[in-house]
């Protein structure tokens, strides 16, 4: 690994005409969410909490408010109100909701917390499977360890994916990095929160299997990776524009276009070819005669 | 004298149209393109396995290259990355040349209404039958085959030209 990272260029977006106003047809439009639906302990904890909170509001005030219509009713003469009865939730066992995050009882968390320290944002488990958000400039030095260290042993990245939160603040896409430990039975997760424009580290050095989901990432949400052999589109054509997988992306619209069959759609094909022999050394461009 | 000998000629002997006769032999020798895209393509090749036999019609030998081949059958999703090769192929394949689009996805975009796919493999090159199904039954692409072979049967060199000769005058 070189010392100084290589910042990948961004390619600009060659115009083109569009088959589709998407703009036009109101049952085409983007809806973004509003919510992030983010698992993680704390923001568990922090929500039940604030449940709590609000419940214990609502019947003091139902107590207040019926301290006052005993009061108004003695005052008058009247019969008293009958006091309130405090609402117990409803509990169902059959109801199928998502299980929630628990505090991490695991030893691997805890190895990875006591190794990495302040780089570790949070640990928990849900529904059996453990997760750990590591800051998000220390991920390589996280997967180094979850491979190299003897009692974590995590031989496979089963899965690398992200996700785009477009309500969140403070960070844009979550990368999740599923590990498998073949030896010892056991999945872990990582996850980085990323804000946007940033470039988190290749995983390609620890894994080299993470050189064709990385460059999924990049063609379907524009998260692009640092000391990355080869960080191009992989899905989508090579003269693409946007991202499909992010929120704001149309379903229909943007990629849809008149097709034609030029020798070179947009440039891109010459700016590849001149890219390339560029990074072996090759000056293609050639003095143009006049 | 040959007057005479013509009732005895016509028992081996058959008068017809040249037309007819080259007509005839492409419509019984149809040879596909091995070119399959998607989940259609699994049909396609039951219809050439045996127990539908796409070659009793004279369609069963699938050429590995378009220029072997005068029938493109697009059996899939037709995306935008795929309409390039899918233009090429087209165009290696010598005339006269015929295309067959298979299923929903290739006839008009099936339910990938989205920023991938072509809608209907007519926007980039002609197309002589559609069958529809999602994807459509062995059955279907034979019936399909069968319909070609009508309008390859029912074509004439002077229809299929007739642009070119009127460009030429």
């Amino acid at each position: 690994m070189s010392e100084e990272p290589i910042v990948p260029p961004t390619p600009e977006a060659p115009a083109g005409p569009y088959v589709y106003d998407y703009a036009a047809s109101p049952q085409r439009q983007v809806v973004m969410p509003k919510t992030v639906p983010l698992p993680s302990y704390r923001t568990y904890v922090a929500e039940v909490k604030a449940a709590a909170e609000a419940d214990e509001a609502k019947w003091q005030k139902m107590l207040a408010d019926f301290e006052t219509a005993k009061a108004k009713a003695e005052a008058e003469g009247k019969d008293a109100p009958k006091p309130p009865v405090r609402p117990v939730p409803r509990k169902d066992d059959h109801d199928m909701k998502t299980p929630w995050p628990q505090e991490a009882k695991d030893d691997d968390l805890h190895r990875l917390q006591e190794r990495l320290g302040e780089k570790v944002e949070e640990i928990f488990e849900q529904a059996g499977e453990l997760t750990c958000q590591v800051a998000k400039e220390a991920i390589l030095e996280a997967l180094q360890l979850c491979r190299e260290d003897i009692a974590m042993n995590y031989e496979m990245l089963a899965d690398q994916t992200a996700t785009h939160y477009s309500a969140a603040t403070g960070f844009a896409f979550s990368v999740v990095y599923h590990l498998t430990s073949i030896s010892r039975r056991k999945r872990l997760r990582l996850r980085i929160l990323v804000p946007e424009g940033f470039c988190p580290e290749s995983a390609c050095t620890v894994y080299p299997g993470a050189n064709w989901m990385e460059r999924e990432i990049y063609d379907m949400l524009g998260i692009r990776f640092l000391n990355h052999p080869d960080m191009t589109r992989i899905l989508c054509p090579e003269d693409w524009e946007g991202h499909p997988l992010r929120k704001d992306y149309p379903v229909v619209g943007w990629g849809q276009r008149d097709i034609a069959f030029r020798e070179d759609r947009g440039g891109m094909l010459e700016r590849i070819a001149l890219q390339k022999a560029g990074q072996l050394g090759i000056n293609l461009k050639q003095p143009k005669a006049e | 004298m040959g007057i005479n000998q013509l009732s005895t000629l016509e028992h081996i002997l058959i008068t017809t149209k040249v037309e007819k006769v080259m007509n005839w032999s492409r419509a019984t020798s149809v040879w596909p393109v091995t070119f399959g895209l998607a989940c259609c393509a699994i049909e396609m090749m039951a219809a050439g396995a045996s127990r539908f036999d796409f070659d009793r019609f004279g369609a069963g030998i699938f050429r590995a290259t378009p220029r072997q081949a005068d029938l493109m059958i697009i059996a899939g999703t037709v995306t935008y990355k795929m309409a390039p090769v899918i233009k090429t192929l087209y165009d290696q394949m010598p005339e006269p040349k015929w295309v067959i689009a298979m299923g929903s996805c290739a006839t008009a975009g099936g339910p990938f209404d989205s920023y991938h796919t072509i809608q209907g493999v007519d926007k980039i090159i002609p197309v002589d039958v559609f069958i529809p199904g999602c994807p459509p039954r062995p059955e279907s692409l034979i019936y399909g085959f069968m319909k070609l072979q009508d309008k390859i049967m029912t074509s004439s060199l002077a229809d299929r030209y007739k642009d070119i000769f009127e460009e030429v005058g």
